[in-house]
């Protein structure tokens, strides 16, 4: 199904939990909504299935308007953060309530519950009880019961955020999997960056009520269009500087706080802006020359270690080597250069560098 | 050695916390359980004047007819209860609306009448009483109907308050869940939330029954007043009125009788709402879309969210209130003195009975709440309900038995003893039942904590543990202490001596001062309200200062 939302805004009280949201949504697609807690992700998809009106603005899936149509004909598929299986029922009543309120009849009920626990690979526990399912199972049980309604549109509200790490990594491509497979178009609400970039279509980045960006997880990740956007997806150090010039081939340079010279991707600033480079740590190398920095700690990653850094301008640079290479040292002073196509130049704010990345 | 220092020593050992429970469950059994029931073992021992009721036709079809009355009302009362007290406890719980709190205050107005005030007012209201000048609606209506709508305003509060405490913890994310899944509001209600609301149904059933049946004062002032005290009874007024109806020495027979038939009934009933409520299923396989979205959209729940208000309004408020309007007579002549003293004496023995209620009632409650899987725990648990359920009527009759053992004089102190040892039997259950619910939310592990920080076990339970469960403390207390001053069935069935203020305003009606009684009782209406007042007061205050 596809979904349209127009200038929607969401107030309780004089506090807007979301505020001018454009978004259009095609058939199929797999959106993750990120954004830090509080900031109106699930506002977001409580609008689009009925369970909160919003205070303005409109609606449409498939081209019609439904802002006011009510929850129980909206017909979307919504699992909620803490599940809310109901606890009366069985897993096989759970995944068939759906059909059963639409009518349908016992025999069909059952086999409706029955063709969509075996997607869920479920149909074992179907006669348990929620509360003897472990988290992994029950949110599968959960979005069982929300496609079993047979439903296009499904909402789910931070479906992994209380279950295992392990649990947590497996189930997200299962859940990809099945939606896709069923072409069904899913909003799926997450503060892990992580998360949203490996099962998104696209990810619509939050902040305070607004949407930042959305785009998909390779270009916010390669091409963020604002400092919180570099910051919220992936790890970056961020530099405050000042333009200085461009090279003939229309790089940016920029002059670093302690005056030091570096050489960034293109940008629209010109000489004189005052300006913020961003830079992921796996961009920034150990040289021979460079900016000068000395080493305060080096983590253990798995496949990488991080080496943290204090450089010479006072700001604070990270990067990574390989777990093959030498370590350094605490105290030990490095040289780092920049990938300078991979080092984004962005005005620096006027309100500052810390409330641009702040999470509220 | 101060005295609170010397018991942080002792609560430090093992020996002297047992020793210490141990003595409350021996008080709780010997001076609120054994004389609780004692009328029963008297059945046996008396058997002879108890088998010549039985052969006298006469006197088995008025104690039938009692108790026919006394269960039927209890139960249509208690059905009517959960009919209108479920859609009012959707409102205050669900629902977020102007002028919510006013409804949530008005709503235990009732429970601050004691219930003789409500019985004239009641009557007054509906009816057309000889002797009272004040117009009413004057409706023509069979005694056993006014009691139905007398039973009904004290019963409500007690089932919508059940009904909303359980409200409160089923997840309202369940029903826009089910909504999401197509379903309307109206087979969401049914399919989901009824059945996880059982619990809360059986209680309030309990509650409000244990109620009804228990009614004495209101329910004889109220035939009083329409002139059928001598032919129609409850359970509850046979008992009262059995000493002057047989005179004192035939009426022995037919009390323990009932009295006994009472308490045995109740507890059945007692036992077999709790098996229902295992077994209990609200029927959910059907369900009619169609029809569920009618019910659920547009007029119909406005209708009956209006029902709701204007049952409370028209059939408990109103009436309640009815009484003020002898304000607008010329005020009557009262005896200051004599009313002033049942008002101390009432608060004498309601006061005395929440002391030991909550003395008594916080470590049983405690035991019970830590407890709840061993033996014991569930014992006691089930015991503690008891008196709750026994008709107080009943109780007092039973308690006078056996304490009459040990005493045969006359002193009114003695009696007084007695009387509080009454109203602490069923007042006990409240107190202990509400700081059951409290202890068992709070997390046992921060008296744990304190205690690793070197706290000794009383220490960590008045510094830490009170603070948390206090305001169900002071909520117990305050429920307690307003059943006690309303209390009239046990205090008259232990002695006609010790006037408390119902009983003195039952004495009035029964003298046809009604113009008095209605003064007296608004009287007493505003000394409880201030009272209420100023302890809500001084609790917020509290609260702000903490
Ligand atoms: N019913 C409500 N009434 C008032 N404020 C609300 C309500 N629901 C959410 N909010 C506020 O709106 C903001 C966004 O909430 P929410 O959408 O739940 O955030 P998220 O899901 O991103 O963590 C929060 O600040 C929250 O406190
Ligand atoms: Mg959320």
């Amino acid at each position: 199904m596809k979904i349209r939302m127009e200038n929607v805004s969401m107030k309780f009280g004089d506090f807007y939990a979301a505020k001018d949201i454009n978004i259009s949504i095609s058939k199929g697609e797999y959106l993750t909504i990120l954004g830090p807690s509080g900031c109106g992700k699930t506002t977001l998809i409580k609008m689009i299935s009925g369970i909160l009106r919003p205070t303005e603005g409109c609606i449409f899936v498939d081209g019609e308007d439904v802002t006011d149509t009510h929850l129980e004909d909206r017909d979307t598929g919504y699992v909620f953060q803490n599940i809310a299986l109901f606890p009366n029922m069985t897993v096989s009543d759970n995944v068939g309530y759906s059909p059963r309120v639409r009518d349908m009849t016992k025999d069909e009920t059952a086999s409706v519950s029955e063709e969509y626990l075996k997607l869920v690979k479920m149909l074992d526990r179907a006669g348990a009880i929620p509360k003897e399912l472990s988290g992994g199972e029950q949110q599968k049980v959960a979005i069982a019961r929300a496609l079993a309604s047979g439903s296009k549109l499904l909402m789910l509200d931070e479906p992994l955020s209380a279950l295992d790490a392990r649990v947590r990594v497996e189930l997200r491509y299962d859940m990809r999997r099945l939606v896709k497979k069923l072409g069904i178009t899913v909003l799926h609400v997450t503060h892990d960056q992580e998360e949203a970039m490996s099962v998104s279509d696209r990810i619509i980045l939050m902040r305070a009520g607004r949407i930042v960006e959305i785009g998909t997880p390779l270009d916010m990740y390669r091409n963020p269009g604002s400092i919180f956007a570099a910051y919220f997806i992936g790890e970056t150090n961020l530099l405050e500087c000042t333009v200085s010039g461009k090279t003939k081939t229309g790089k940016t340079v920029v002059r670093l706080r302690g005056g030091q010279m570096v050489r960034a991707a293109k940008s629209v600033l010109t000489e004189g802006d005052a300006a913020v480079i961003s830079v992921r740590p796996e961009n920034v190398y150990a040289a021979k020359e460079g900016l000068k920095a000395e080493v305060t700690e080096v983590v253990f990653m798995g496949t990488y270690r991080r080496v943290r850094t204090v450089a010479e301008t006072n700001d604070y640079l990270e990067y990574n080597i390989s777990s093959d290479d030498e370590i350094p040292k605490i105290g030990d002073k490095v040289h780092l250069v920049f990938n300078k196509k991979a080092t984004m130049v962005f005005p620096r704010p006027e309100k500052g560098l810390k409330e641009a990345i702040e999470l509220e | 050695m101060s005295l609170l220092k010397k018991i942080n020593e002792m609560s430090d050992s093992r020996r002297s916390r047992k020793a210490w429970f141990g003595a409350v469950c021996v008080v709780f059994l010997t001076l609120i359980i054994i004389p609780s029931i004692f009328v029963v073992f008297r059945l046996f021992t008396d058997w002879s004047s108890v088998d010549g009721v039985i052969a006298d036709g006469a006197t088995m079809g008025v104690i039938k007819g009692a108790l026919f009355n006394s269960f039927s009302i209890a139960f249509i009362v208690t059905v009517i209860d959960v009919i209108v007290g479920i859609p009012m406890a959707w409102l205050l719980v669900r629902k977020h609306f102007q002028g919510k709190r006013y409804l949530d205050t008005l709503m235990d107005m009732p429970l601050a009448f004691p219930t003789a005030v409500l019985g004239i007012s009641v009557v007054m209201f509906w009816g057309a009483p000889e002797g009272i000048d004040i117009p009413g609606l004057g409706l023509n209506l069979s005694p056993y109907a006014m009691l139905i709508l007398l039973h009904t305003i004290f019963t409500y509060p007690y089932m919508v308050r059940s009904l909303s405490a359980i409200l409160e913890q089923i997840e309202p994310n369940y029903e826009t869940a089910a909504m999401t899944l197509s379903a309307s509001r109206f087979t969401a209600v049914r399919t989901i939330t009824l059945p996880l609301f059982r619990a809360g149904l059986v209680t309030g059933f309990i509650l409000c029954f244990a109620r009804s049946l228990s009614e004495t004062g209101g329910t004889y002032i109220a035939l009083k007043m329409m002139g059928v005290q001598s032919t129609f009874f409850t359970g509850p007024t046979f008992i009262n009125d059995a000493k002057s109806l047989l005179g004192p020495d035939s009426a022995m027979g037919p009390m323990i009788l009932i009295s006994v038939l009472m308490i045995v009934l109740a507890i059945a009933l007692l036992v077999a709402a709790r098996l229902m409520m295992v077994r209990l299923k609200i029927p959910t396989s059907r369900v009619w879309p169609q029809f569920g979205r009618r019910l659920s959209r547009g007029t119909v729940p406005k209708i009956k969210d209006a029902l709701s208000i204007a049952f409370l309004l028209v059939i408990v408020l109103i009436p309640s209130f009815y009484i003020f309007a002898f304000l607008t007579q010329p005020v009557a002549a009262v005896d200051y003195g004599a009313l002033l003293s049942s008002i101390g004496l009432s608060f004498l023995v309601a006061g005395a009975a929440v002391v030991f209620d909550i003395v008594f009632g916080i470590p049983m409650a405690l035991y019970i709440a830590r407890n709840r899987r061993t033996v014991l725990g569930k014992m006691l648990d089930e015991a503690v309900n008891v008196p709750l359920i026994i008709p107080t009527t009943a109780l007092g009759f039973s308690l006078a038995l056996f304490w009459g053992m040990f005493y045969s004089g006359d002193s009114t102190a003695v009696f007084t003893a007695m009387v509080i040892l009454g109203h602490i039997s069923f007042t006990y259950p409240l107190v202990v039942r509400n700081i059951i619910g409290a202890v068992e939310e709070a997390d046992a592990s921060y008296e744990e904590v304190a205690m690793t920080l070197g706290a000794k076990p009383f220490q960590a339970f008045s510094k830490v543990l009170v603070p948390i469960i206090k305001s169900s403390i002071i909520a117990g207390a305050i429920l307690s202490f307003t059943r006690s001053l309303g209390e009239t069935g046990a205090t008259t069935s232990i002695s006609g001596a010790v006037k408390t203020v119902p009983v003195y305003i039952m004495d009035l009606v029964n003298k046809d001062s009604y113009a008095e009684a209605a003064m007296c009782s608004i009287i007493l209406i505003v000394i409880c309200f201030i009272l209420i007042f100023a302890v809500r007061m001084i609790i917020n205050r509290g609260e702000r200062h903490a």
